[in-house]
């Protein structure tokens, strides 16, 4: 038998004797410069790489579903929109917990993550939509954050037209991102003529309603 | 009788604002003591606004609108007790005793409103309130006792006087042991820690103002403001020889250097309770009963055994 030894720190050593003159010692930082960051006047740098908000590769995008499948909050859902041959995913940003398993899982890389963090809004209806996007492409996220860099979400208002089911992103440099919602699901909507390519991916689909 | 009005409405709003200044102080130099920034200086003023103009409020019966009420005058009346340099309503009745007894009533006032409504934190609050002032009078009474002992009088007014005239109180021996005994009774009397032990933020949810809010929060906000200002007030004027100057030929002059002067010592009171605030964690209410009855109570009985010699 080998026989193991275990250090023990001794309790004398540890234990301090009470002391009614020390705390006045910490008195000293009362003419120190506070460490504070006064934060509407200075700014904090995130660290690179910060886990903020998403970015999409509108090109390489293939609509597989990887990353609704791993996200652990549910957040994202597919998105039919006119024009592309598959879904894009549509990131619920009251759900998403930013731990980035989606960016992580994606196949082709085409969607990523900046270090922009910032979205707040108040108690309104048409405010609340804007915790609800497609995200952009990485090169526009990209340019609004070095601009402005003060890591806000870069839409300033979200446009729904309910009829036309037309979407606006009003960017926050003032250009506007348009594009138009057919349906949400894996199934193609009825409106989007089915074409072959989205075919293949309606049993898979299936399976998973199973 | 309209001066003596004038007079007595200039000691309140000269109390309420300095008062809310010394509020002000506490947090800038405890905020400064943790490295940290603080508020500006006039944040409790817009606290007591903010207080005040709250649009519900909650009210659990007369006692309850009654006990803040009557906590807000006895400060006052306390406060016109004092001599503030040559300016005194009734600077001429202000005897010891009695100034020490207004200066608890408002506790008693905040403990009534408390108690009547119904909350069980209030309840705890509000008894362990009344043991830390059951514990603080013990060292308080020889404390007074000492200074009467000393210059023969009960009168704030004839003791800022005699300092005058002997020097400030703590240069003597005898006196400065009930000082050091009074200054640990103020810091239960602010409520600052250790001796917080009747509010006890993060213990007991704000102890007996846990149930306040709205115009009863706001003043108690000023009531808090005042009775900073008439405990240390009373101290400098005690122990600190008061604030009356004599040096300029101008009447004008002379009030209004003394009553620099008194505020000076006013902030230095007010720094040692903020330092000892800032550093000391908070004692549980047993432990503080035990303190006050060990350690001041023997240093101001030894004060007043030595000042009756
Ligand atoms: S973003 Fe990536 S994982 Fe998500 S559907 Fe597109 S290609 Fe698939
Ligand atoms: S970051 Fe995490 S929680 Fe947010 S959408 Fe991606 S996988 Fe879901």
């Amino acid at each position: 038998m080998e026989e193991i030894t275990f250090k023990i720190a001794q309790e004398s050593k540890i234990r301090k004797k009470p002391s009614f003159l020390k705390p006045w010692m910490s008195l000293k930082y009362l003419f120190k410069k506070p460490v504070t960051i006064k934060i509407p006047y200075e700014t904090i740098e995130p660290a690179k790489n910060y886990r903020g908000f998403h970015t999409l590769n509108w090109k390489t995008c293939i609509g597989c579903n990887m990353c609704g499948q791993i996200c652990p909050a549910r957040a994202i859902e597919m998105t039919w929109i006119e024009g592309q041959k598959r879904p894009r995913p549509k990131i619920d940003y009251g759900r998403c917990t930013f731990c980035q398993f989606c960016v992580e899982v994606c196949p082709t890389n085409a969607l990523g993550f900046v270090e922009s963090y910032m979205l707040t809004t108040e108690w309104k209806e048409e405010e609340l939509q804007l915790f609800d996007w497609v995200p952009i492409p990485p090169e526009k996220f990209r340019e609004i954050q070095e601009t402005y860099r003060d890591w806000k979400f870069p839409v300033e208002r979200m446009k729904f037209n309910k009829e036309t089911k037309e979407v606006t992103y009003y960017l926050r440099d003032g250009t506007e991102f348009k594009f138009k919602i057919l349906g949400y699901g894996l199934k193609p909507p009825a409106a989007a003529k089915p074409k072959p390519a989205e075919k293949k991916e309606e049993p898979k689909a299936e399976e998973k309603k199973e | 009788m309209i001066e003596t009005v004038l007079k007595a409405l200039f000691i309140l709003l000269y109390a309420t604002f300095v008062g809310f200044m010394f509020m002000g102080i506490i947090r800038i130099v405890t905020a400064r003591i943790h490295r940290r920034v603080g508020p500006p200086i006039y944040q409790p003023i817009l606290d007591t606004i903010k207080l005040l103009s709250k649009k519900s409020n909650i009210t659990h019966g007369l006692i309850y609108d009654f006990g803040i009420l009557y906590a807000v005058g006895a400060t006052i009346l306390a406060v016109m007790f004092i001599p503030l340099g040559s300016i005194g309503v009734l600077r001429a009745y202000g005897d010891l005793v009695l100034i020490t007894f207004l200066l608890e009533i408002p506790m008693l006032g905040i403990m009534f409103a408390a108690m009547s409504s119904g909350n069980p934190y209030a309840g705890i609050g509000a008894q362990r309130a009344l043991l830390t002032m059951l514990a603080i009078q013990v060292p308080l009474g020889f404390a007074i006792v000492a200074l009467a002992e000393y210059y023969g009088t009960f009168s704030t007014y004839q003791i800022v006087m005699a300092q005058q005239v002997s020097g400030w109180s703590i240069a003597h021996l005898p006196l400065l042991l009930a000082a050091i005994a009074y200054d640990l009774v103020l810091q239960a009397m602010f409520g600052k820690e250790p001796f917080d032990i009747m509010i006890a933020p993060g213990e007991i949810s704000l102890g007996p103002m846990v149930e306040f809010g709205g115009k009863h929060m706001g003043l108690l906000n000023i009531q808090h403001a005042i009775a900073l200002f008439a405990e240390t007030l009373f101290f400098s004027n005690i122990f600190l020889g008061g604030g009356v100057v004599t040096a300029f030929s101008s009447s004008v002059l002379n009030t209004i250097a003394s009553l620099g002067v008194l505020l000076v010592k006013q902030i230095a009171v007010l720094l040692v309770a903020t330092f000892m605030a800032a550093i000391f964690p908070r004692f549980t209410i047993d432990q503080a009963a035990k303190f006050y009855w060990k350690w001041p109570t023997i240093i101001a009985a030894l004060g007043a055994i030595l000042a009756s010699l």
